[in-house]
């Protein structure tokens, strides 16, 4: 009875607009703008990480790596606004705002590159040991405890000194061997809660391969939790590079970076004296992990959300 | 006599249990231990039993999704408890599962079309136009409108959503369907609903259903056998004339006292037998349970009756029963 009249409700529903339009389930991603756009901080986060994202992925299109890096003494620390140097030089006389933008464009690609890696070893590494469990799950879940339990920067910055030809990419690889694991341990929580609902057995009684439920079915359920970690570790990674940057371990110092830039830090005189060097770096560094980090909470709060209707 | 289309020979599926320091395996939860049944062609066979009795796990066991640890089925001659025969078989095209959570059955991130769609794209080669067409059929073997195929499960009720869950499951034409609880989660009216569409696509397709539930109120009109489950084994086999007629297993009888009846001038009289037969199942428990609790093998008592009894009882079973019935 009652579902005849949800029948009729639906056909006259339908009638009205004769078009038949489905509604995808609040998809992990229209959530998550729905959640951006209601809560002001998040959004605030998301307009300055776009400014951020157009002021250095723009910028640098305008720089060239080799004349900003060039080392020109005689200009050699400017103050603020010194000789048409807005932010000042360093001790080559190069321009701070210039190495500045660079540097912020290097710092996020590594950002990003590193949790392209990450998110999908992670993912898939996740995947196979959440939906098949058992043994299989064991053994991998054995191997990232392993991992987990190294010293990660000690390791990274011994490699970074044998290593020969190290450059950017090496250090986006060293970085991503470590940091694949939290996220592994992440999305296999997720999978362990799909995989033993009906719908997975149903797909399996429809004869899809394991390979196919596990990316066909399973993957798209869990859409909103890849947005969330992404974002979160993109912050994450940006600050493993500045901090290895800044050690001096991390990139070579004739590629800018926010962490070689904040190495200035490492001279007290600097420190004190020349706060041009070091202080925009560090307020822009900032400012990019406390904006992510905004938007990637709202996110999380949206996934919760999910979860709870689930 | 009816062919027999699956037989399950001392199914056993025991879950291990962990604890310890070395997370090791310490003892086993036996889901199901020794089952033994057998359904023809075109029946619904009723396997019934309170929650946590073991049903679905037989029913997932029965369609290869749950791993067994002991016995066999045995389908077209081979047993399909090993992976290797159910691919040669192509054994999932002949039997299919209905689920009792009709939400959580559907992928929510699928459209209807792709969910039907799915067996039939394993199972069969068309192509897309008769794949499409062969959907519209089957939502409308169930009652669905056409314009169902673009939308995805949240936008339907749950008896709308059991109903997709139905035409999946005949989408490939089985022989055999396993119906875990396909209504208990929805209303009494929306109940009836589907289990007419199942009983149409039944007839119409001589399709074999096992059909678990709970209650033994839904399947009276269901089934011509049943088996009832209690402790991960079988209490009582029989006919449906036997079972509810002539019942002899306590927990029979406790299942069959908790019918609810409609009949208001009798509603004192079924509340003492109710708890009548509460209080002999409470207090007799080691009649009718071995020391370890566990339900005794099953003893033939009539031609097409099985109940779980020690020997000796058995035979009195036996008796009491003819005499029973030569006074009908
Ligand atoms: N995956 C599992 N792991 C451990 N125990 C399980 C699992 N699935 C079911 N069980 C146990 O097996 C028993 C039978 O469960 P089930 O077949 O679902 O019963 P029913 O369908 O009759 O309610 C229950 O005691 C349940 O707790
Ligand atoms: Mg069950």
């Amino acid at each position: 009875m009652a579902d005849k009249k949800k029948d009729t409700a639906t056909k006259k529903a339908s009638k009205k607009d004769a078009t038949p339009k489905a509604t995808l389930p609040p998809s992990g991603f229209r959530v998550a703008v729905r959640e951006i756009l209601r809560s002001k901080s998040a959004l605030t986060a998301l307009i300055i990480i776009i400014l951020i994202l157009l002021l250095t992925f723009g910028g640098s299109l305008f720089l060239n790596r080799a004349q900003i890096t060039e080392m020109n003494i005689v200009d050699a620390y400017y103050g603020w606004g010194q000789g048409g140097h807005l932010l000042g030089t360093d001790d080559g006389g190069r321009d701070i705002l210039k190495l500045l933008i660079m540097g912020g464009r290097n710092s996020i690609m590594i950002g990003i590159s590193v949790t392209v890696i990450t998110e999908i070893v992670g993912l898939v590494v996740g995947l196979v040991s959440g939906y098949y469990g058992g043994v299989v799950d064991a053994i991998i879940m054995r191997i990232v405890d392993f991992i987990q339990i190294l010293p990660q920067m000690p390791i990274i910055i011994v490699l970074t000194t044998v290593i020969p030809n190290y450059n950017a990419v090496t250090l986006v690889f060293l970085i991503a061997m470590f940091g694949w694991t939290p996220t592994a341990r992440y999305y296999r929580s997720f999978i362990l809660s799909q995989r033993d609902r009906d719908y997975v057995l149903a797909s399996k009684t429809s004869g899809s391969s394991n390979f196919q439920i596990m990316f066909r079915e399973v993957l798209p359920n869990i859409t909103s939790m890849i947005i969330i970690d992404v974002v979160l570790t993109i912050a994450g990674n940006i600050g493993i590079e500045t901090s290895l940057s800044f050690l001096g371990y991390g990139l070579p110092t004739t590629t800018p970076s926010l962490g070689t830039l904040i190495g200035f830090a490492n001279d007290p005189v600097n420190v004190i004296n020349r706060p041009w060097l070091w202080l925009p770096a560090t307020i822009l560094l900032l400012v990019i992990s406390l904006s992510i980090n905004y938007v990637g909470r709202a996110l999380q709060r949206a996934g919760d959300a999910r979860q709870r209707e689930n | 006599m009816a062919k027999e289309i699956i037989q399950i020979k001392d199914l056993k599926v025991y879950y291990p249990i962990r604890s310890g320091f070395w997370n090791r395996i310490t003892d086993y939860v036996r889901a199901v231990d020794g089952v033994n049944f057998s359904i023809n062609e075109g029946e619904t066979y009723g396997l019934i039993g309170e929650s946590g009795s073991g049903k679905s796990t037989t029913g997932k066991a029965i369609v290869g999704v749950e791993k067994v640890t002991g016995g066999q089925i045995m389908y077209k001659g081979l047993d399909v408890t090993k992976a290797s025969n159910r691919k040669k078989l192509d054994y999932n095209k002949d039997v299919q599962m209905i689920f009792q959570d009709s939400m959580s059955s559907l992928n929510p991130r699928k459209r209807i079309e792709d969910i039907i769609a799915e067996p039939i794209r394993n199972f069969e080669n068309l192509t897309t136009d008769q794949e499409r067409d062969r959907v519209q059929d089957l939502l409308d073997i169930v009652g669905m409108p056409s314009d169902a195929i673009y939308k995805y499960p949240h936008e339907f009720s749950g008896g709308q959503r059991q109903r997709i869950g139905v035409a999946r499951a005949v989408a490939t034409n089985p022989k055999l369907i396993v119906a875990d609880e396909p209504t208990s989660a929805l209303d009494l009216s929306v109940q009836a609903q589907v289990l007419n569409f199942m009983k149409h696509i039944q007839q119409q397709y001589n399709i074999a259903y096992l059909f678990i539930s709970h209650d033994l109120g839904v399947v009276k009109h269901m089934s011509e056998n049943l088996a009832i489950m209690h402790r991960g084994r079988l209490v009582e086999l029989g006919s449906r004339e036997e079972i509810y007629k002539h019942p002899i297993h306590i927990y029979t009888k406790r299942l069959l006292s908790a019918i609810p009846q409609v009949d208001v001038e009798h509603r004192e009289e079924h509340k003492k037998h109710r708890e009548q037969v509460e209080k002999e199942f409470e207090e007799n428990q080691g009649k009718w349970y071995d020391k370890d609790g566990r339900v005794y093998p099953l003893q033939q008592v009539a031609p097409k009756h099985w109940v779980a009894l020690p020997e000796d009882m058995a035979q009195e079973a036996e008796l009491e029963e003819r005499e029973e019935k030569e006074s009908d």
